[in-house]
């Protein structure tokens, strides 16, 4: 089957392989959304990559190993609630793995500062302006929100080092009727926070100006549609989000 | 008869541990492989182990059929977790040349036993498989494939790595993947009624 020049084939397997940057998965996971060939084909790869390790020489681990899962899938049951948690943000709160969250979080502050850039310079939609050329120069975080609420959707938060405001750059999302708009949430332990309510323009893109919490309080970040007013707390589904990892002594 | 995987994981959402424990004894030994291969440490390898099962029990990672079959769901959420881990540490570069070294050819790979593996048949089958249809690649697709996924590192970085333009990388990605999913396909898509390899 030939398929028009315009489809990410090279990117495709990359992509199965995890081998795109941020800005390129993105472009590329952007496509597939909306392509159901490549959709297909980049499923059939994701399999083929998934069967990779089989020809690896096995090692077996080591005996402890058991016992640490066994005692943390008891350790990660809510009290009262007899089976495992499901992917609620309330279960995903208690989930924290310290060492391995550290590490992680460690590693998601200098691939955030070093992406910042190269994101800015990739980001699709109107032109970012002065203030976002300016975050993207200062160290600080690159959130990035995607879902199946949005299909082809994305959004990427840059917040500055500092806190307390951001830049949210949205793209492939549906232009809404005047009686609606997207909302921003910052949902903490106690209760989401409205960052910003926003439209997009008629290619389902915009940047819009955050304003952020302290993101230490902050354990996933969601888009949702809402009233045109905007809504005191989220009423629609989620259309994009991201979920952020909790850190050791919070 | 033993449950197929899904029936495991829908039983592990009721919160039957047993159904995880026969998960884990079926691919625990799979997913320690594929993290020590990419975090070459055991002690950070065991930790992705352990974290991987206990994401896919508590939910934090959810399976999707539509992503293919459940063990190589697992492999996928080690796999960020153990190259999570690698781009932490410090010395992750030198890491990477430690792990990039065995990674051309076939090397580290073997048609062995497999210890804490399911002794079954198809399992070796697939192996087997596996092996000799990267076997079929040539060096540079090789490289390409085992850099990208047990090296970690993105396209860009593989073309600076071997020194190679960025488009030919590309394209020996594309062409090993092709040739894959060829001879792989078959067996490693997904099956009728089952969802173990």
């Amino acid at each position: 089957v030939t398929r028009p020049p315009d489809h990410p084939l090279d990117d495709l397997a990359a992509l199965a392989l995890g081998a795109l940057d941020l800005a390129e998965r993105l472009r590329v996971e952007t496509h597939v959304a909306a392509c159901a060939s490549c959709r297909e084909r980049l499923r059939e790869y994701r399999e083929i990559a998934g069967g990779l390790a089989t020809a690896l020489e096995p090692t077996p681990p080591p005996a402890a190993a058991w016992a640490a899962v066994s005692a943390g899938s008891r350790a990660r049951r809510p009290p009262g609630i007899e089976g495992p948690r499901r992917a609620t943000l309330g279960g995903w709160l208690r989930s924290a793995r310290w060492p391995a969250v550290a590490a992680v979080l460690a590693s998601l502050m200098v691939w955030n500062i070093l992406l910042q850039r190269e994101l800015a310079r990739h980001a699709p939609g109107p032109d970012p302006g002065p203030e976002v050329s300016a975050l993207a120069r200062r160290p600080g975080r690159v959130v990035i929100l995607t879902g199946s609420g949005a299909p082809g959707g994305s959004a990427r938060l840059f917040v500055a080092a500092d806190g307390g405001h951001g830049h949210l750059a949205i793209a492939g999302v549906s232009p809404l009727p005047t009686t609606r708009t997207y909302q921003l949430w910052f949902v903490r332990t106690d209760a989401p926070v409205s960052g910003a309510t926003f439209r997009v323009n008629a290619q389902g893109q915009a940047w819009v100006k955050v304003a952020v919490p302290p993101l230490e309080t902050v354990r996933a970040i969601t888009v949702t549609e809402e009233p045109a007013a905007g809504s005191p707390a989220p009423t629609g589904p989620r259309l994009l989000e991201a979920r952020l990892p909790a850190e050791p002594g919070r | 008869m033993e449950d197929a995987d899904p029936e495991l994981l829908r039983r592990m959402q009721r919160g039957d541990e047993a159904a995880l424990e026969m998960l884990y004894a079926r691919y625990g030994g799979l997913v320690f492989t594929l993290a020590l291969r990419i975090v070459g440490d055991a002690e950070l390898a065991r930790e992705v182990l352990q974290d991987t099962f206990l994401r896919a029990w508590d939910g934090s990672e959810m399976y999707d059929v539509g992503r293919g079959r459940v063990p190589w769901w697992l492999m996928g959420i080690a796999r960020h977790r153990a190259i999570d881990l690698l781009r932490s540490r410090p010395h992750q570069s030198r890491l990477r040349e430690r792990e990039a070294a065995p990674a051309t050819a076939a090397a580290g790979m073997a048609a062995t036993s497999a210890p804490n593996l399911p002794d079954r048949s198809e399992v070796v089958a697939v192996r087997h498989a596996v092996i000799r249809a990267l076997e079929t690649l040539s060096t540079g697709q090789r490289q390409a494939i085992e850099l990208a996924y047990f090296g970690g590192l993105t396209q860009v970085e593989i073309a600076r790595e071997l020194g190679e333009p960025l488009g030919t990388v590309k394209s020996r990605t594309r062409e090993a993947m092709e040739r894959l999913r060829g001879l792989l396909w078959p067996l490693l898509g997904p099956k009728e009624g089952s969802e173990r390899p």
